[in-house]
């Protein structure tokens, strides 16, 4: 690190002295944080994995010694049991799964459209249209969900703007219909096959797996759009204004139309941004709690029940404590998979030859 | 335009070039138009709230649009500071998020400049440590932070609310990131006056820091102060309920009864009104800082 | 470059002393199992670190789930009044969500010293050890009703005292009835008649009869079929039974009908609500309804009748909850007074006043009568009241019950009740283990 040119003897002594320095002083600096963290969050997660694994009733202390080690059957029961237990992670998994594949996707373009526009040179208000977009993501969850509920009410504000187009809107955050079920309706499609509804994983039919968000659920991803959406148009923009204007300005000079430029410059150079709001967009996704505690804890009809809040609402409210902290590691281990299979699929492939930009503007 | 096509320009160039300019104009009407409209969108809901928390029940639920009430009434607000713990959970939301960001900011900072530039054993271990740390989501800590919390007989206490929302691993690499920037001569030409580790900490290198220190402190209050989960698990006396979690029993539990919607959403708008004067100060900061705070 | 050598060193100590003050603070409360509060059987004595907010003879803390204004205020006199009488400081907290916070209670070694503990959680906080049991201490045992005394035993010891219980009755909109040109004679004593009543009554914006669409509500209708959850020996769940799915669909053909209605489909949070706004002119439920349309909707005039007959003769719910002391608490002997003093004839008679609640203690009754005798409905229908389920873990079976419920306009109400029933079933099972 420092070079120094010193003799070799002074160029020890001095070093020796000052690694010892270092190292008082470089534990005292990051012990705090050190402590602060392995408090609460390593030491909970090793004590979360320790409830999963025991009999714990929710009376005294988790490490007491009269709380046994029951081995597996806490995932047992949650996996394979065939229960409640079962059908309830079920139903979960179902309606976070359709929550992400709608709001991760919607996100990741309304942000990047978003950038892109308010971009563009010459653009007068740039600072307020920011502020704008940007403003939801900085109120709370819960405040803005508290503003939800009012909104979508069956007689509230946006019910009666749907009525302008003359759409009769349902009782959004009461409604338990899957949205997937409504549109087979409407193409005539009413009863499951019986493949579909006699069959299912983890106590939930095909046909409940199919059934989509549900009309609740469905404000609930408006809701996630609206107050994501600032926070990634920001890491679009920060991407945007690093491409070079020069390499955008030759390829016009070269004859390349605005929408050319944009598929073949921008969207490849953003890439890597893409990615990160992807995954950051996945994991937050899948952690959803703060609005269905505020709003819906769950309803109507269990269809915007979490993962996350099924592990709390099985803890605290059925201190069935095993259980949560099993969910909880179940949904870990499914971000943990997500996140990988995600980073795998955008991954930097090769492009062929034909495809590769070439700054010098002749290709090889 | 620029002179690299002033260079170029050739008569068909010019032509081509010309012929784009003028729909370019149109184009940028639309997509003005697009913008505004989008913009509308993202406020209005916001001027619906502080409308209704100045109508009365009745108005709020007929005439759910309208931003201009047509009695106007404080009746929700009255309700809110006289009949409820409101200003409790102000206090108690104030002094959380206060005591949360001095303490991060500090510790933060500590940890960081320690991983940025101080050599000591174990340095790779800590570093490979709080890495891993980041990698756990939140929710996997909802349940055992409270019997953590409970171990420590730190439940139903005011340390139970701050102490643990002080542990924050990505305030550290921010901070590490910016304390790398710092060029070394700095700190030997302190070094070599005398200055031991702490004291050339917090006399020459944090003022350095201070773009990058209101920066963690400004993610930390809007962290704290928008936190719910961990106010549900660490206490449930009600003195010691803050803002966000009052609110949500406003909007959830037993004690909402009816439809209260001014009242509600006047709880809600109160609630924001710091972190939006917050970001409205420090907007530059905050958009500059692509990180943020990502909320789903 | 001593001094700060120096300065670094004591830095370092005073950061490692700092951890090491942590380290004590958590071995000191916790990881030593508890001490008393994790002893089984222990009873009072004083709890570890993380105790009770009360220092011994100190102050009591009495939560509740109160379901209005009404009730928080009958208790909170009741129990300002026990203090003036007994000397000891009370103080009653209204719970935004009384499950969560008792099972945060008990998990911490901190619950309160006397809280509401409803039928259907009492099993699973008895079996854990949470609760103490002060049966034998009570004074007035056999005062108290039979069926809710068999409630609240678990084990062959009695645990709790039944504070008050109330039955459902069909609540009617005097004005909205008269309006129709309903008279005295049409008040329903059937299913059919139930449904032309609602018929009638049903006119735009208004439904005939809206409740809140759970079990505790279309429970009665199982009752007045003539059908059960579980049977008599409590070993086996009959959800599904032909009875059962006969009341279902007389609910849910209604319901399609547009006579009937969920509370939550006309935008209330529960059936008071409907009926006091005035989105419905008929509504089902219990004795608390009185206090909150004195409290919340005075302008409305109602009568009390006693629910129809179905298929299987007159029936509906019983409902009742039991003052809850916890074991690890410090002030078992002044929470055993309190209960004692909340469940005497006259405080239960006080109660009935404020929030129409029905006293647990047959002394009462006569006296009940002779005070409300507009209340005579709910009294009357305790003859022919179903207890509902409370056996252990049936809480979550219930709540998924009433989730499948909130489809059942168009939902198969042999489906529904099967599945409940398999869920039950196991629960019963589990329980057995």
């Amino acid at each position: 690190m420092n070079a120094d040119a010193t003799p070799a003897v002074r160029r020890t002594r001095r070093r020796r002295r000052s690694v010892t320095q270092h190292n008082a002083a470089g534990w005292a600096f990051t012990l705090p944080m050190v402590v602060l963290v392995g408090l609460f969050v390593a030491v909970p997660v090793l004590m979360a994995l320790w409830v999963s694994f025991s009999d714990w009733a929710g009376r005294g202390s988790p490490l007491a010694p009269s709380v046994q080690f029951v081995g597996v059957r806490n995932y047992d029961q949650l996996l394979l049991g065939g229960g409640l237990a079962t059908s309830d992670l079920g139903t979960s998994l179902r309606n976070n799964l359709w929550y992400v594949i709608f709001v991760v996707p919607s996100q990741t373009v309304i942000s990047l459209v978003l950038a892109v526009m308010v971009n563009r040179r010459l653009m007068r208000g740039k600072a307020f249209f920011r502020t704008a977009y940007y403003f939801p993501s900085v109120t709370s969850s819960v405040a803005i969900t508290v503003l939800w509920l009012f909104l979508f009410s069956a007689t509230g504000a946006i019910n009666k703007v749907l009525g302008w187009v003359g759409w009769h809107g349902p009782n959004w955050f009461q409604d338990p219909s899957g949205v997937m079920h409504l549109l087979l309706g409407k193409l005539g499609v009413h009863t499951p096959p019986d493949a579909l509804a006699g069959h299912g994983f983890l106590g939930t039919s095909w046909w409940q797996w199919l059934a989509g968000p549900s009309v609740a659920m469905t404000a609930f991803i408006l809701m996630a759009v609206f107050t994501t959406s600032g926070t990634f148009m920001l890491l679009f923009l920060a991407a945007l204004q690093s491409i070079s204007q020069d390499i955008d300005e030759a390829a016009e000079v070269d004859g390349a139309s605005p929408r050319q430029r944009f598929r073949l410059i921008t969207v490849p150079m953003l890439r890597p941004t893409v990615t990160t709001v992807v995954t950051l967009g996945l994991i937050g996704c899948w952690q959803v709690f703060d609005q269905i505690y505020t709003g819906t804890q769950g309803g109507p009809g269990k269809t915007t029940q979490t993962p996350a809040y099924l592990s709390y609402d099985a803890a605290f409210n059925n201190q069935q404590w095993g259980r949560g902290a099993a969910v909880a590691f179940v949904l870990f281990a499914i971000i943990v998979v997500f996140t990988l299979f995600q980073r795998w699929l955008q991954r930097e492939r090769p492009l062929p030859r034909r495809l590769r930009f070439y700054p010098t503007g002749v290709p090889r | 335009m620029t002179a690299t096509t002033a260079q170029t320009t050739t008569a068909v160039a010019g032509a081509t070039l010309a012929a784009r300019r003028r729909p370019r104009r149109a184009g940028t009407v639309v997509i003005y138009a697009l913008l505004t409209l989008v913009a509308l969108v993202y406020i209005y809901p916001f001027l619906i709230q502080v409308a209704t928390s100045f109508k009365s029940d009745a108005e709020a639920a007929s005439d759910p649009l309208s931003l201009v009430p047509q009695t106007w009434t404080t009746a929700a607000y009255t309700r809110l500071f006289r009949y409820s713990d409101y200003p409790v959970w102000f206090r108690n939301s104030v002094l959380v998020t206060v005591l949360v960001t001095a303490g991060r900011v500090f510790i933060d900072s500590l940890a960081g400049y320690a991983l940025a530039r101080l050599r000591f054993r174990g340095r790779g271990l800590v570093f490979a440590f709080l890495v891993a740390i980041m990698a756990v989501p939140g929710v996997v800590l909802l349940i055992p932070k409270f019997l953590v919390i409970n171990q420590l007989g730190m439940y139903n206490s005011f340390a139970g609310l701050v102490i643990p929302l002080i542990a924050d691993a990505a305030g550290v690499f921010i901070m590490r990131s910016f304390f790398e920037t710092i060029p070394p001569a700095v700190e030997e030409a302190a070094r070599i006056d005398g200055a031991g580790t702490f004291r050339l900490w917090w006399s020459v290198i944090l003022p350095m820091a201070v773009p990058s220190l209101v920066t963690i402190g400004i993610l930390s209050f809007q962290g704290s102060w928008n936190e719910l989960s961990h106010f549900i698990v660490a206490s449930s006396d009600p003195q010691l309920t803050t803002l966000t979690k009052g609110v949500a029993q406003l909007a959830s539990g037993a004690l909402s009864s009816g439809s209260q919607y001014p009242l509600k959403l006047g709880a809600a708008a109160i609630m924001t009104i710091p972190v939006a004067v917050l970001f409205f100060v420090f907007q530059r900061r905050i958009m500059a800082t692509s990180t943020g705070a990502v909320k789903e | 470059m001593n001094a700060t050598h120096v300065m670094t060193r004591r830095l370092g100590l005073l950061a490692a002393g700092f951890a090491g003050l942590l380290a004590l603070a958590a071995c000191g409360s916790g990881f030593s199992g508890g001490g008393s509060t994790s002893a089984g059987g222990a009873t009072g004595g004083s709890t570890a670190g993380g105790g009770s907010t009360a220092a011994g003879g100190g102050s009591l803390d009495v939560l509740i789930g109160s379901s209005g204004d009404a009730e928080t205020n009958a208790v909170d006199d009741a129990v300002a009044a026990w203090s003036q009488q007994s000397g000891t400081q009370a103080t009653v907290r209204n719970a935004s969500n009384l499950v969560q916070e008792l099972s945060q209670g008990f998990a911490s070694g901190q619950p309160p010293d006397l809280f509401y503990a409803s039928a259907d959680q009492f099993e699973g906080y008895a079996a854990n050890g949470s609760l103490f049991a002060y049966g034998d201490q009570l004074s007035a045992v056999s005062d108290f009703y039979p069926s809710l005394v068999s409630q609240f035993t678990f084990d062959g010891k009695l645990y709790c005292a039944p504070k008050d219980f109330s039955t459902l009755a069909l609540i009617i909109n005097t004005d909205d009835w008269t309006a129709a040109g309903l008279t005295d004679a049409d008040v329903p004593t059937t299913w059919d008649q139930l449904a032309t009543v609602a018929k009638k009554l049903t006119s735009n914006g208004r439904v005939g009869l809206a409740f809140s669409g759970e079990y505790a509500r279309i429970g009665a209708f199982f009752a007045e079929a003539g059908g059960r959850m579980i049977s008599e020996d409590g070993k086996t769940a009959v959800v599904a039974s032909p009875e059962n799915v006969q009341a279902l669909t007389f609910v849910k053909d209604q319901i399609n009908a547009g006579s009937f209605a969920f509370a939550s489909a006309v935008g209330a949070g529960w059936g008071g609500e409907a009926f006091g706004t005035h989105k419905s002119s008929m509504t089902i439920e219990g004795n608390w309804i009185a206090g909150a349309m004195t409290h919340d909707y005075p302008d409305i005039k109602y009568r009390v009748v006693p629910l129809p007959a179905g298929p299987g003769g007159k029936g509906t719910l019983q409902f009742t909850n039991c003052w809850g002391i916890p074991t690890d608490s410090d002030q078992h002997d002044a929470a055993v007074s309190l209960v004692e003093f909340l469940t005497s004839t006259e405080q239960q008679l006080k109660f009935a006043q404020a929030f129409g609640v029905m006293p647990s203690v047959q002394s009462a009754a006569a006296g009940f009568k002779e005070q409300f005798p507009q209340f005579a409905a709910f009294v009357d229908s305790a003859g022919f009241a179903q207890n509902v389920v409370t056996a252990q873990g049936s809480s979550a079976v219930i709540s998924d019950f009433n989730a499948q419920l909130e489809s059942l306009a168009s939902g198969d109400p042999q489906a529904i009740l099967t599945s409940v029933q398999t869920n039950l079933q196991a629960a019963l099972d589990q329980n057995r283990k």
